[in-house]
């Protein structure tokens, strides 16, 4: 009994310090730190079907493989996202036939089946035309490849999928929902290794449809099209019965077929059907009942996989578009094709607008193009960033550029701050074919390391010079075969600034840039020879690209504490680690707990905190394993802790560590960016402007805390300032507001001018180069009052800030402008007198006003240190600024003093039909003084008056005030003139002050009207 | 025809109960944001000094219940009136010319079908003819708010009558409206979600007015106002609202 008592009481005092160990739920306090987007747009990315509107032309809606559903609704000139929350990889996108303007559906994961291709986890349906989503099951689909729903019934809605792409799954076939998608039947279904890749649905009669069901798989090593179970389905009634229709279909196994059926005329079908002979087009003037071979051309039977899908001219049965390398087009019912246009290749969809035959949108690998005539010429679409990255590093400038290679989109790079925003100019290409790993010389970033698919060249490529050079390693005398991956692990080294690594099966070094090659392992993968039989890939298609390569190393890490400390870990699943720069390599795989045999290491971080401290990521989605595997280990791989909990929804591919506190990690998942701030204890996902989009790899910048992200589908994206989340411990989560310390800012001085980009391109955001005042709000400021303001050291504000409510996280930027002086009125708008001086360098102190309490932290401002201006230069700048400052406002209390005597002389005249004459001459002097001080007609553009004193003030104490440097002589000669004026006119004023004015004071009085009342200059300067 | 009276009868309790959820929740927003006092209030007056890169620009926002309204910037002695409205015409001084300009039909036309929504479409949105649904819950700046769809029936936009939809994000605790958002249908930014983030609440002639207003585009730049003095049912000379003439 006393046993029973102690282990409850264990229990139970467990269970409480369990209780009482602090949550730090990350994702409460992100507040409004949020990511930055910069593209690239200008290569754009896979998009993998299009769909309209059915009668309004302008609305265009595209699903990209892995960059979500974009809108438009200007006939393709501008495209917004619409699905960001959601999984980012589209299959299909279906438009209500009878409710277009308002239901949509998306089935999520991409069905054109490559290597590189994700996983989607549904189908979705909005109601309001894509503003918000709910989730519609079919959760285990993996890819859906179409949806089709009815043309009088909205609840009636079918969907084709195509299933598991690694694994067997039985959530695959076509569905059916009769209740908007609340329950779904599977009304055909083959076996578990083959799917619906294609659903048409006749235009004519809803009762009629069409799927293709596909035999398919790929490993890691292998892919296979094609068997017996593949085939073209029909049903008559909704999908109650459904036949094989293949008289006329070549005999023995089928693989991917791509049916349509003509919109004009619903017995004309065509299908391009991949088999073991007879392989191309085949047609129907029967309804499918019979079909007849037509066309085996190259470009309707290439890469089945990747490119079967036609579309038919919505008017003409006779035009057939057929996706495929190039794109074909027929205009006599499918006899003979030509190419299309110019364009990006890989075509894999195509969008006729069924009010304008003419008008055509392609999907492609490279992204959306619109025609006018047929896809004869072609433009891409330019504001869709939907850029694969596999891949980024970055280099040590400030800023610093990004770097990193796309799927079938080249390798590039730019910067992460360019005047005017990111824009397509900004981007260089430093290699072709598909891109992955690019790497700056570490010291010398004009030389740049770039790579093809499975390595087939590797480049160094020195920008400044233009030379590039192959520095591929061989395979030496003895040695087998090199074995690189599709995407070949390439790093760069912290030690040594001209060392290099490449890994095949073997780990090769380089310590001269890449001229010669050692190899420092033995062949450190499991050497499978099962998994190394490419050339038979492909199944009926024979598809031996180098995508399967396998076997291979993918992951090269080498200790930041210890050059001699290098880990490696291999796409077959082996972490190897050598202390001792590669003499002896420990494989340290058996030591990882809980891990499937043979799941793909793909990512290794080697630690700063310690030299036996290292994090490696695994994934098996290759194998139908979608399970998050992160570990830590800090003894060189003898034991390692498993860090991911089930807050992380699915598999990951990347793990970056903060550099200054431990216990902050980010991982990029298959469905986004997660942070940990306690070693992996709890996860969060950032939503900031964070798509759920794949992020293949993490980069941290070291100087400017930003993390960089490659995502496969939104390009780079950035979340800079994580600093602030470095801060974020359970003791600062306590405060009632706590500021977050914050380093000097410098006080840029570059210029403001924009970049050439054209009105639609995208232009990715630069960061803020503004003082941020960051704060920590333990909940959202809803009621009373809250204000900031910045006060120099003499206790004088010189800012008031708009401070943000909103729990977690809030930064208030502050642009380093003092007040701007007080102007004089005008007619129009001197704008050099609105310009508002610089603070100089200094401490300020902030303050933040919540209510009835106070909260105060203190900034430093630098002045920009790569500027080329002495302290003394500055200190001449702003003395002047200074004198122009008040003058401006001198100014601005004359014109005041005239305008208000001359109010007073025009209200005592008021009625008067001959005012007396000294009263008009008094005005008419008023009014000869104000002409020459302000302009008093015209308009603010090319009407304007002539410039006078308050705009030629203002001009040049802009000038001056916008210039960091020292005034030059010509600008201070203009400036004594104009004070030359001033004075004048500031004489002839006083002069009236002390004789016409005195005299109408005097009559005034003597009126019994009150006398004019010129208030105090402090007190003129203290109004709004 | 017992089915269908029947099918019928479930539609409409349906919809009833779902109706009745937003109409409470907006109910019970209305009476924690002041309930009857609301009733006497006839029209608010704004004053604000925004102040940007050291400028300092007064700005005076007057919203009337019978619709009227106005925006006056002051700045070097020049007036700038913007989005005002008369009862009849919307017009804006056109800065360069600073002359007053009508706005374009469809802004006019659009501004009429909502000028009577003062003090909030959502607190009588019943009698504006608009529909209010509960689509769920959802964190904004970390409060936990009931999110309602407001179906404003249509509005213009390059000549096609759209969608108007409204969603209010109500605070779930307090009852206060923290969000609203809307997706803009019209101009370059056409497509994107405009949103207004409301805080500093605080008490005016027995209601509870946002005093801090930050207006922006969704994942994008926002600017921020607050006002140091509202004023209910401020006098304002009609003169201030009227389109000066052609």
């Amino acid at each position: 009994m006393k046993q029973i008592l102690l282990s409850g009481a264990l229990v139970a005092s467990s269970l409480m310090s369990f209780a009482q160990a602090p949550v730090l739920a990350a994702g409460e306090y992100f507040g409004d730190l949020k990511a930055r987007h910069i593209g690239p747009a200008l290569m754009s990315g896979r998009v993998g079907d299009i769909e309209g509107h059915p009668t309004n032309s302008d609305v265009i809606y595209i699903g990209a493989a892995g960059g979500g559903v974009w809108k438009s609704q200007d006939a393709g000139v501008t495209f917004n996202p619409i699905f960001d929350d959601y999984c980012q990889s589209i299959g299909a996108i279906a438009v209500s036939p009878s409710d277009p303007d308002n239901t949509l559906w998306v089935g999520t994961g991409e069905t054109w089946t490559r290597n590189s291709v994700t996983i989607g986890d549904g189908i979705y349906t909005s109601s309001d035309a894509g503003k918000s989503w709910k989730k519609m099951g079919l959760e285990k689909s993996e890819r859906i490849s179409a949806i089709e729903i009815h043309p009088k019934n909205n609840d009636v809605v079918y969907a084709g999928v195509l299933g598991a792409l690694w694994s067997n799954s039985a959530e695959r076939g076509v569905f059916k929902t009769t209740d908007g998608g609340k329950t779904w039947n599977k009304i055909l279904f083959v076996n578990e290794t083959t799917g619906c890749s294609e659903l048409i649905m006749d235009p004519s009669n809803p009762e009629v449809l069409y799927a293709a069901f596909w035999e398919f798989r790929r490993t890691a090593y292998s892919f296979n099209s094609g068997g017996l179970s593949s085939a073209l389905y029909k049903t008559t009634d909704g999908g109650k019965t459904w036949n094989k229709i293949h008289t006329g279909f070549p005999a023995g196994q089928l693989g991917r077929i791509a049916v349509a059926v003509a919109p004009s005329n619903n017995n004309i079908l065509y299908a391009v059907v991949e088999a073991e002979k007879d392989k191309g087009l085949y047609r129907s003037d029967d309804g499918g009942a019979s079909w007849k071979f037509l066309n085996g051309d190259f470009g309707l039977v290439v890469r089945p996989f990747y490119f079967s899908r036609i579309t038919i001219d919505p008017k003409n049965p006779d035009i057939v578009y057929k996706a495929g390398l190039s794109g074909s087009i027929s205009r006599d019912g499918g006899k003979t094709f030509k190419g299309l246009g110019a364009m990006h290749s890989d075509i894999h969809d195509m969008w006729v607008d069924p009010n304008y035959s003419e008008r055509v949108l392609v999907a492609t690998d490279g992204g959306v193009y619109r025609s006018m005539n047929y896809a004869t010429t072609l433009q891409r679409i330019e504001d869709l960033p939907l850029s694969q990255f596999y891949h980024v590093s970055i280099d040590n400038r400030e800023p610093y550029f990004v770097y990193g290679g796309l799927q079938d989109n080249n390798s590039w790079f730019g910067p992460s701050d360019s005047p005017g925003g990111i824009e397509a100019r900004d981007w260089e290409v430093v290699g072709v074919g598909d891109g992955f790993r690019v790497y700056p010389h570490p010291t010398e970033p004009h030389v740049v390391y770039s790579e093809m698919q499975g390595a087939e060249q590797v480049w160094r490529y020195d920008t400044k010079s233009q030379q590039v050079k192959n520095i591929k390693p061989y395979a030496g005398q003895g040695d087998p075969k090199l074995r690189f991956n599709w995407n070949t692990p390439i790093t760069t080294s912290v030690h040594n600034a001209n060392r290099l690594f490449i890994g095949s099966q073997f780990l090769h070094i380089s310590n001269d840039r890449g001229d010669t090659w050692k190899k420092i392992s033995l062949d450190l993968t499991t050497n499978n020879p099962a998994k190394q039989m490419q050339e038979a890939s492909g199944g009926l298609s024979a598809d031996n690209s180098g995508a399967e390569n396998h076997c291979t190393i993918f992951t090269i890490a080498e200790s930041p504490k210890n050059e001699k400390v290098i880990w490696v870990g291999t796409d077959d699943g082996q972490i190897q680690v050598t202390r001792d720069g590669g003499t002896n390599w420990t494989n340290v795989t058996v030591n990882v707990v809980g891990l499937p045999a043979n799941t793909w290491c793909y990512h290794i971080e080697a630690s700063v905190f310690g030299e036996g401290t290292a994090y490696a990521v695994f994934e098996g989605h290759t194998t139908g394993d979608f399970t998050p595997y992160l570990y830590k280990t800090t003894d060189f791989g003898t034991t390692w802790k498993s860090i991911t909990t089930s807050e992380i929804t699915t598999f990951i591919r990347s793990v970056q560590e903060d550099f200054t506190n431990q216990n902050l990690l980010y991982v990029g998942a298959e469905n986004g960016l997660y942070i940990t701030l306690d070693g992996g204890a709890h996860w969060s996902k950032f939503t900031n402007n964070m798509p759920s989009v794949a992020v293949h790899y993490l980069e941290l910048d070291a100087k400017s805390k930003s993390l960089v992200m490659a995502t496969h589908g939104r390009g780079i994206i950035i979340l800079d300032h994580t600093e602030l989340l470095s801060e974020l411990t359970p003791k600062v989560l306590e405060a009632n507001v706590y500021f977050f310390p914050t380093r000097p800012f410098v006080m840029s001085e570059k210029s403001s001018f924009g970049g050439t980009g054209t009105e639609h391109q995208f232009v990715g955001n630069n960061p803020s180069d503004n003082a941020r005042i960051s704060y920590l709000l333990p909940k959202r400021h809803t009621f009373g009052k809250m204000s900031m303001e910045v006060v120099d050291e003499t206790g004088k504000r010189v800012a008031k800030l708009e401070p943000g409510k909103q729990k977690g996280i809030n930064t208030v930027e502050w642009g380093f402008s003092s007040p701007a002086p007080k102007s004089a009125k005008g007619k129009t708008l001197a704008g050099g007198a609105l310009f508002a001086p610089r603070v100089k360098a200094g401490t300020y102190t902030v303050k933040l006003t919540k209510g009835t309490e106070t909260f105060e932290t203190k900034i430093t401002t630098i002045y920009d240190p790569q500027s080329p201006f002495t302290l003394k230069e500055r200190e001449t700048q702003q003395q002047v600024t200074l004198d122009l400052f008040n003058l401006t406002e001198d100014l601005a209390y004359l014109v005041y003093q005239i305008d208000t005597w001359d109010a007073a002389v025009e209200e005592h005249t008021k009625g008067q039909s001959k005012p007396a004459k000294n009263l008009v001459s008094l005005n008419t002097s008023l009014d000869a003084i104000r002409e020459a001080c302000v302009v008093t007609k015209g308009d603010n553009y090319v009407g304007a008056g002539e410039p006078q004193l308050r705009e030629k003030l203002g001009d040049i104490y802009s000038t001056i005030g916008g210039y960091y440097g020292a005034p030059s002589s010509s600008q201070l000669e203009n400036i004594a003139t104009l004070k030359t004026e001033y004075n004048k006119q500031l004489a002839a004023f006083e002069k009236l002050k002390g004789s016409d004015l005195k005299k109408f004071e005097a009559e005034l009085t003597k009126a019994g009207k009150p006398a004019v009342v010129v208030k105090p200059k402090e007190d003129f300067l203290k109004e709004d | 025809m017992k089915k269908i009276l029947f099918t019928l009868l479930l539609a409409f309790a349906v919809s009833f109960t779902q109706a009745q959820s937003a109409t409470e929740i907006i109910s019970a927003c209305k009476e924690a944001m002041g309930g009857a006092a609301w009733d006497k209030i006839d029209g608010l007056r704004y004053i604000a000094t925004v102040e940007q890169m050291g400028m300092k620009i007064p700005l005076d926002i007057v919203t009337m219940r019978d619709g009227r309204m106005y925006t006056k910037i002051s700045f070097q002695g020049m007036e700038i009136t913007q989005g005002a409205y008369d009862g009849t015409t919307v017009w804006s001084t056109n800065f360069m010319t600073q002359k007053a300009e009508k706005a374009d039909d469809e802004t006019s036309e659009n501004t009429k079908r909502t000028c009577k929504e003062f003090p909030s479409a959502l607190f009588h949105c019943a009698d504006l003819g608009y529909t209010a649904t509960l689509e769920g819950e959802e964190t904004v700046d970390g409060v936990l708010c009931h999110k309602i769809k407001l179906d404003k029936k249509t509005a213009l936009a390059e000549g096609k009558e759209v969608p108007n939809i409204e969603y209010v994000f109500i605070d779930k605790d307090t009852k206060a409206i923290i969000m609203a958002e809307s997706e803009l249908t019209s101009g370059e930014a056409k497509g994107k979600i405009a949103q207004t983030k409301y805080s500093d609440y605080q008490e005016v002639n027995g209601v509870y007015v946002a005093f801090s207003q930050t207006m922006g585009v969704k994942d994008g730049e926002s600017q921020a106002i607050t006002f140091e003095k509202i004023e209910a049912n401020p006098t304002v000379s009609a003169e201030n609202f009227k389109f000066p003439g052609e």
